[in-house]
């Protein structure tokens, strides 16, 4: 039944998420309606990618949304601040650490999952740079995997965090990082942030396999780190 | 029977229990052959825990003041009801009473000639012991 | 059989260098309903936590119902026989009674549906409503309810009766009674409220930084120490304190008071020796023998 506990803890920041997606979605369709209107000569497509730019902020939140750790459990964020003491009663239950673990980041990964697809999804109708429909579902992959390792790591800071710190520690290391991998060529050539981007996608219509992999990897290391950490933790 | 049973008080509670059902007895309130509460109604209607209760009964089990048949629950035993006890206890308060009216007559309080009473008593216990030590 | 249900030996913790519990020793034997005494900061909540494989010890052996417990397989089918109650009775937030009792339930094989009815009838637990809009008392109420419908052997509490008014800690200790009374569950919890504690426990074990002071049957207790106060013509001779059996001595100008165990006949005699004017020997009660042993000389 951790699987049910799971579903209620996510379920209406999954449907806040998703509601929030489809409005975005919406939005190109609203736009004209109050005003806005592309240059002469810009196809409408460019709308779109300008609106994708923002779609890997929106990644990371709904990553960082989802992510539990299944001991510590999510309540508003008014709330958080301080001791929970459900986790007293979640750990007083027959079931091990390894377990409340596994139910909680496997669903919290399903959903987010689910989100980055319907997400990315618009690449299916509204083709930027004219790619296949191939192309599209290949970007929906890349994206989804690229976005399990902002889902890890946050999942590895709900394990030591308050879900408040881990927020804003899950933020500052994604600052963090993309201002190193503007530095360093190796970082940006594995990084996730690029492999969830379109950017490279209309151009070049090459899969940028390094940040896949590179990402599913340190998803499994944020993963193994997380189970460690939880079995080693004192409450 | 009305159980009352002071928690505070540094008297063990099993022996607080057994007093007061040796006196439910003696004033007639419950009567040889009588069935008493069992444990757990004893437990429930007291608040109180049923290990000490259980204890309280085996203690007057022992002294053969009740009997306990398997199955069927505990008995005040006749016996037990007409034991020479109540009489002695009786006997006693006749022989005591002159004693405590002529302390208050000294103008000791109730709570004094308390003291007195548990003093004398524990004095006369200190020399029984002394008594069978040098024995 | 397996009548100790919990034992704990040579336990000892520290937090960050500072040791909160030392050399803990614990025993709980089946059926009994144990009282757990001590300060803020004694170590009672350390003490649950270790038995229940939240904390780690760093040293010592745990055994619940006669198995060791030195594995996280151990503690989870340890676990599975017993139901804890928390000092702040917190439940998921995100959840109604309903679904609290519908998730709970399926941890435990033996979940007694006719108990989980009787006491949502009992307390009258309104089954729809939000975990967060539950006063304490029913939050209490409910996590019994969790705590009793598994079919527990034991139950562990962490002040459970804190937070509630004089008519809902009574119904709780009138339920654990019957518990005890009923079904024979073992019970052990902390308190501050020596009230409850006397009223509804056999066994009280008080600990004071970390280690145990008193242990024992409560009646046994109470029959086992005196006080005995002993006022003399000036002041009360040292030699007191080094008699035979005295745990504690106080003197205020020319009275002495003894708190003390054992052969109290004996050691009434050895005073009655050093020639005071007074011997008086009263009973001990749990708040006296409470305070003597957790507040410093």
């Amino acid at each position: 039944m951790l699987w049910y506990k799971a579903w209620l803890e996510t379920r209406w920041r999954f449907v806040f998420m998703l509601g929030s997606i489809l409005l975005l979605w919406l939005a190109p369709q609203f736009l004209p309606f109050f005003g806005f209107r592309l240059p002469p000569g810009v196809p409408a497509s460019r709308a779109w990618l300008g609106l994708h730019l923002g779609s890997i902020l929106l990644y990371i939140v709904v990553a960082n949304f989802l992510a539990g750790s299944g001991v510590n459990s999510q309540t508003t964020y008014a709330a958080t601040s301080g001791f929970h003491g459900s986790m007293l009663f979640t750990l007083s239950l027959p079931v091990s650490r390894r377990r409340l673990l596994l139910v909680r980041a496997g669903l919290g990964a399903f959903l987010t999952g689910v989100l980055v697809a319907v997400m990315a999804g618009y690449t299916l109708f509204q083709r930027p740079g004219g790619a296949s429909a191939f192309d599209a579902l290949e970007y929906i992959a890349r994206a989804i995997a690229c976005t399990m390792a902002v889902y890890a790591l946050s999942v590895l800071l709900a394990c030591v965090l308050d879900e408040m710190w881990q927020f804003y520690a899950a933020t500052f290391c994604w600052i963090a990082f993309y201002l190193l991998q503007s530095r360093f060529a190796v970082l940006a050539w594995l990084s996730p942030l690029r492999g969830m981007s379109l950017i490279s996608y209309p151009v070049t219509a090459l899969m940028p396999w390094a940040p896949v992999v590179a990402s599913l990897a340190l998803a499994g290391v944020f993963l193994c780190t997380s189970a460690l950490v939880l079995q080693r933790k004192q409450y | 029977m009305n159980l009352r049973i002071n928690f505070s008080s540094g008297v063990p509670i099993y022996q607080q229990l057994m007093e007061q059902i040796k006196h439910a007895v003696e004033t007639g309130a419950i009567r040889g052959g009588e069935q008493l509460p069992t444990i757990r109604k004893i437990a429930e209607k007291l608040t109180m825990n049923p290990n000490t209760a259980a204890r309280a009964y085996r203690e007057l089990e022992h002294e053969g003041f009740i009997e306990v048949r398997h199955g069927s629950g505990a008995f005040v035993a006749e016996r037990g009801a007409s034991s020479a006890k109540a009489a002695g206890i009786r006997r006693a308060g006749e022989v005591l009473r002159p004693a405590m009216e002529q302390g208050l007559a000294l103008g000791l309080s109730e709570s004094e000639l308390r003291r007195v009473f548990e003093d004398e008593l524990s004095r006369l216990q200190d020399d029984s012991t002394a008594e069978r030590r040098r024995n | 059989m397996n009548d100790i249900i919990i034992a704990a030996d040579g336990l000892s913790k520290s937090y960050d260098g500072k040791p909160a519990l030392r050399n803990l020793r614990l025993e709980v034997p089946r059926g009994s309903i144990c009282g757990f005494l001590g300060r803020n900061g004694a170590g009672k909540t350390t003490t649950l936590k270790l038995l229940l494989g939240m904390l780690r010890r760093d040293s010592g052996v745990i055994r619940l119902f006669g198995e060791p417990v030195d594995s996280e397989a151990s503690s989870i089918a340890a676990r599975r026989r017993l139901g804890f109650v928390s000092e702040d009775k917190d439940l998921y937030p995100f959840m109604t009674v309903e679904q609290t009792i519908r998730f709970t339930r399926p941890f435990f094989p033996g979940w007694r549906r006719d108990l989980e009815e009787k006491y949502l009838d009992l307390f009258q637990l309104p089954r729809k409503k939000a975990v967060p809009k539950l006063s304490k008392g029913m939050r209490t109420q409910l996590m019994l309810l969790l705590a009793m419908a598994r079919g527990a052997e034991l139950l562990m509490m962490d002040e459970p009766t804190s937070g509630l008014d004089p008519a809902m800690t009574e119904d709780v200790l009138q339920i654990l009674a019957d518990l005890a009374a009923s079904d024979g569950t073992t019970i052990f919890f902390s308190s501050h409220q020596l009230a409850e504690v006397e009223q509804i426990c056999d066994r009280v074990c008080i600990i004071d930084k970390g280690q145990v002071v008193v242990d024992g049957v409560l009646d046994d207790l109470k029959s086992d120490y005196r006080r005995i106060l002993l006022v003399f013509e000036g002041t009360p001779p040292r030699e007191l304190a080094g008699l035979p059996g005295v745990d504690h001595l106080r003197q205020r100008g020319r009275t002495a008071s003894l708190l003390a165990h054992g052969d109290v006949d004996a050691l009434v005699s050895r005073a009655r020796e050093l020639g005071p004017g007074s011997v008086e020997v009263r009973p001990v009660t749990l708040k006296e023998l409470f305070l003597d042993h957790v507040r410093g000389e």
